[in-house]
């Protein structure tokens, strides 16, 4: 019996009335996996694209593929380092046990070994992303009678993505269970969350456990060891801004930090992709660009004496700390930025300009991104008003 | 004089049926502020039940010699002696938790339960039935900040009143206290999931739809 | 509320009726209460100071922290210029509202720690053991945090050198991050710490510390400011402009 053959025989069961009805949720989400929905629109459809939802999402999350295995490599490149530095040693965790009991030896590892240090590090984290995050999609869904929604793939993986190597899994089960709960469904799911799900789940890890994740301490997966990441090396004065071999670095991504933000080389592979594919809107991303650029600029002229980041110039912006993630994936999420093109252009600037206002001017947060953008999700709706508002202003005007 | 029913009714229906934080979405700013330890929130709860209490009794008791015109200033002035009165008690017998609370007391002032109450009910029922009403809001409040507090203390600190229940790491326990909840934001999420919660076993709380 | 109640002369009579019931009410507690409420605030005071000099037990009744500071603390005034002893200003003198009067206080030059004015004069305390030998110098110290100033009191041993207790009993740091100052896991690791080396003032504030070396303290994890904000705060107060001469000098010997 073939696939869909079988498909179709036990679709009976999902349905309304069917002995596993609560499981519909499931069934359609496994099912339109392998082929599209059986549903045919009956009247005049007003489809421009023969792309879905699911394509869509399933498309990001190739984008993602770039920084994801950059990201692992380096976790095990730096780790790496710090020991043959002898500034760490190799940590009592189990993800190392596993790393070594596979054969893996991470003192004379190359690239591949490399690679797979890092990947007992973060799959785990991403494999518990999902369950968690995977398990209240799918309790909501069977609740409220509706289909998983795909966006969770997407929110999965980004979350998993910003987040330290060496994060306690509980935690990432927490935070993702906050931005999918909180941000997501109690506003009625995909489509209704006005804040974007991976980065409050982010924004919760913040806040609670700020030991641990406030980017202060550098990330690396060896124990004992401890440093300052380039964001706060340059709040304390101590990033050479002229150095271009260490932009460079910073660049390729061979620096310490969250698992997707480091390569800004890498993030912008798949950044182009999804812009390419008109997945994501390039306003946006070139809004965010423009606002940081014009801002750090302005911040370089102004000057301070007490705050060695008013000198940090605008290229160094982007290839540090999480900007280049925030402004590719994070920003260009539909569903929370602005709708209009001129909305999107608006939403784009004013995402940049918090990014340097709170890393720069803000004590206490090293890092500006994530809380510019969920900042400017709240904008969003302001500025498609406003633009329709002018529409209709000069509608009005026009016709008398 | 009203039936013990009525009595009931008016003194535990606002801790479900009509609670003033949950239900009428009054005297939110304190219920924020104050929650980070239970200590301070039992407090905060009988500092706002006695002067709701009290400012209902008196509004009642005089409720017919209140000109209308100046109603709202005499609700006022009777309320803010009751908010200093309590104020200087607390200083002076519990100077610790005084410290804690700082302006909030203060803040009770402008309390919307405390001002709601006696324009809506204190002016126009008698005085047990006004005292009641008070004790019965006071309570309804107290409901809420206890449970908040309960939450913030033990997920944040790891403590109930000040009594380790889970050890934090810091002190070289196992729990990582929860840094979210010890601010004062997180009282928002918590409010949220309570009116939730009571909205599930309430239906009829829920607004309709616009 | 028919008409009837609407005459100015009945509306201003229950007006002036209840204002003056209420202010006797107000005023009434206000005066009954104030002795109280100034021994509780004393007591506060007294328990901090208890506190920094490690004569303080949880569970003491007020009565016992009273007749403990009576006999062990000696409050003192000390001139920060000369480091010597002098009188108390005025009887009930207080230095943080000194710091705000030009004719009272000295600017701060060179340094962080977050205040424009210090005081000329700054209160210290004394503890002597029961033979009345002076064991400990209880200092006030204050410097800006992360968000806030934080008042705290450093008790330094009889040699003048060694740090015995930091205590602070007045911060708005973030809890949990900055308000870990007032841990007192934390605190502990102060304890026996030098305050200077070769005449200069030593100790330092850092990340991952050796709690061996005598001049540094492990920093707050996670709250680097907050741990700035205190090594400033020590900094000023046993350097020149602070506390310096009065503890090179050693006046509570003589």
């Amino acid at each position: 019996m073939g696939l869909k053959a079988y498909l179709e025989k036990i679709e009976p069961n999902f349905e309304p009335g069917g002995k596993y009805e609560k499981w519909y949720a499931l069934y359609e989400a496994a099912a339109t996996i392998f082929y599209t929905p059986g549903k045919v629109n009956k009247a005049g459809t007003h489809v421009r694209d023969s792309i879905d939802l699911k394509r869509i999402m399933i498309m990001v999350w190739i984008a993602t593929f770039p920084a994801m295995f950059f990201g692992m490599y380096n976790i095990g490149l730096q780790a790496q380092d710090a020991i043959a530095a002898g500034a760490g040693t190799v940590p009592d965790a189990w993800q190392a046990a596993l790393f070594s009991a596979l054969g893996g030896d991470l003192a004379n590892a190359g690239t591949l070994g490399l690679f797979f240090y890092g990947a007992c590090f973060w799959l785990p984290i991403y494999a518990v992303t999902f369950a968690v995050g995977g398990f209240w999609e799918v309790l909501f869904a069977s609740v409220r009678k509706h289909e998983v929604n795909e966006g969770f793939f997407v929110t999965s993986v980004l979350f998993a993505l910003t987040l330290p190597a060496t994060i306690p899994l509980w935690q990432v089960a927490l935070g993702i269970t906050f931005g999918v709960v909180i941000a997501k469904e109690v506003f009625g799911g995909t489509g209704r969350n006005f804040l974007n799900p991976a980065l409050s789940g982010r924004a919760f890890l913040y806040f609670a456990y700020p030991a641990q994740i406030s980017g202060d301490q550098v990330w690396v997966a060896a124990d004992g060891f401890s440093g300052a990441t380039s964001l706060s090396q340059a709040a304390s004065g101590n990033l050479d801004y002229s150095n271009m071999d260490q932009w460079m670095s910073s660049f390729i991504g061979t620096i310490s930090g969250s698992a997707g933000e480091v390569s800004a080389l890498a993030i912008m592979i798949g950044g182009l992709f999804i812009m390419y594919m008109r997945i994501a809107s390039w306003r946006i991303v070139a809004g965010v660009a423009i606002g940081v650029a014009f801002f750090a600029t302005l911040l370089n002229m102004i000057g301070s004496d007490t705050n060695p980041m008013f000198a940090m110039p605008a290229h160094w912006h982007f290839v540090i700390g999480g900007l280049a993630f925030g402004m590719f994936f994070m920003a260009t999420d539909p569903v929370s930025a602005s709708f209009t093109n001129k909305g999107k252009w608006a939403y784009g600037i004013f995402i940049g300009f918090m990014t340097v206002l709170i890393r720069v001017l803000n004590p206490a947060f090293p890092e500006g991104v994530m809380l510019a953008i969920l900042f400017a999700n709240l904008w969003a709706p302001l500025f498609d008003y406003f633009v329709a508002q002018s529409n209709i202003k000069r509608r009005v005007a026009r016709v008398g | 004089m009203a039936d013990t029913k009525e009595m009931k009714k008016v003194l535990f229906g606002p801790i479900l049926d009509n609670n003033p934080i949950a239900l009428q979405v009054l005297g939110i700013c304190s219920a924020l502020a104050i929650t980070t330890k239970l200590e301070t929130a039992l407090v905060m709860s009988l500092a706002l039940t006695s002067v709701v209490a009290f400012s209902n009794l008196f509004i009642s008791a005089i409720r017919n010699q209140i000109p209308s015109s100046v109603r709202i200033i005499i609700q006022m002035t009777i309320i803010a002696s009751l908010v200093i009165v309590v104020d200087q008690i607390l200083k002076a017998y519990s100077y610790e938790i005084s410290k804690q609370l700082s302006v909030f007391v203060g803040l009770i002032i402008t309390n919307c339960i405390v001002m709601g109450r006696a324009e809506a009910y204190a002016m126009k029922s008698p005085p047990l039935m006004s005292f009641l009403d008070g004790i019965g809001n006071g309570l309804g409040y107290s409901f809420i900040l206890i449970c908040i507090g309960t939450v913030k203390e033990l997920f944040g600190f790891g403590t109930i009143l000040g009594f380790e229940i889970l050890p934090l790491v810091q002190n070289g326990g196992w729990y990582q206290g929860n840094g979210l909840l010890i601010l004062p934001f997180s009282s928002f999420f918590l409010i949220g999931g309570m009116v939730w919660i009571i909205r599930t076993f309430r239906p009829e709380q829920v607004e309709p739809k616009e | 509320m028919s008409a009837k109640k609407e005459s100015l002369g009945k509306t201003v009579g229950i007006v002036v009726a209840v204002c003056l019931v209420c202010s006797i009410v107000v005023s009434g507690a206000a005066v009954g209460l104030r002795e109280l409420q100034q021994t509780n605030a004393k007591l506060d005071k007294q328990t901090n100071i208890l506190v920094a000099a490690g004569l303080y037990e949880t569970g003491m009744s007020n009565d016992t922290i009273e007749a403990k500071f009576e006999e062990f603390v000696v409050p003192r005034y000390v001139d920060l210029d000369s480091g010597e002893f002098t009188e108390a200003p005025s009887p009930d003198y207080d230095m943080y509202k000194a710091a705000k009067v030009t004719e009272t206080s000295t600017p701060v030059t060179n340094s962080n720690v977050g205040f424009q004015r210090r005081p000329n004069v700054a209160s210290v305390y004394l503890v002597r053991d029961e033979a009345g030998k002076v064991t400990r110098v209880v200092l006030p110290v204050h410097g800006s945090g992360l968000w806030d100033l934080m008042y705290g009191f450093l008790a330094v041993d009889a040699d003048g050198k060694t740090v015995k207790e930091l205590i602070y009993y007045q911060q708005k740091e973030t809890p949990g991050l900055g308000g870990e100052v007032q841990n007192p896991a934390w605190q502990e690791k102060w304890d026996g710490k030098k305050l200077y080396e070769n005449g200069e003032v030593a100790i330092k504030v850092k990340k991952n510390a050796n709690p061996d070396n005598p001049h540094s303290v492990d920093a707050l994890s996670g709250a680097t400011l907050t741990s700035n904000g205190v090594q400033n705060t020590i900094q000023y107060w046993v350097g020149e402009q602070g506390f310096g001469p009065f503890l090179k000098k050693q006046a509570w010997r003589s």
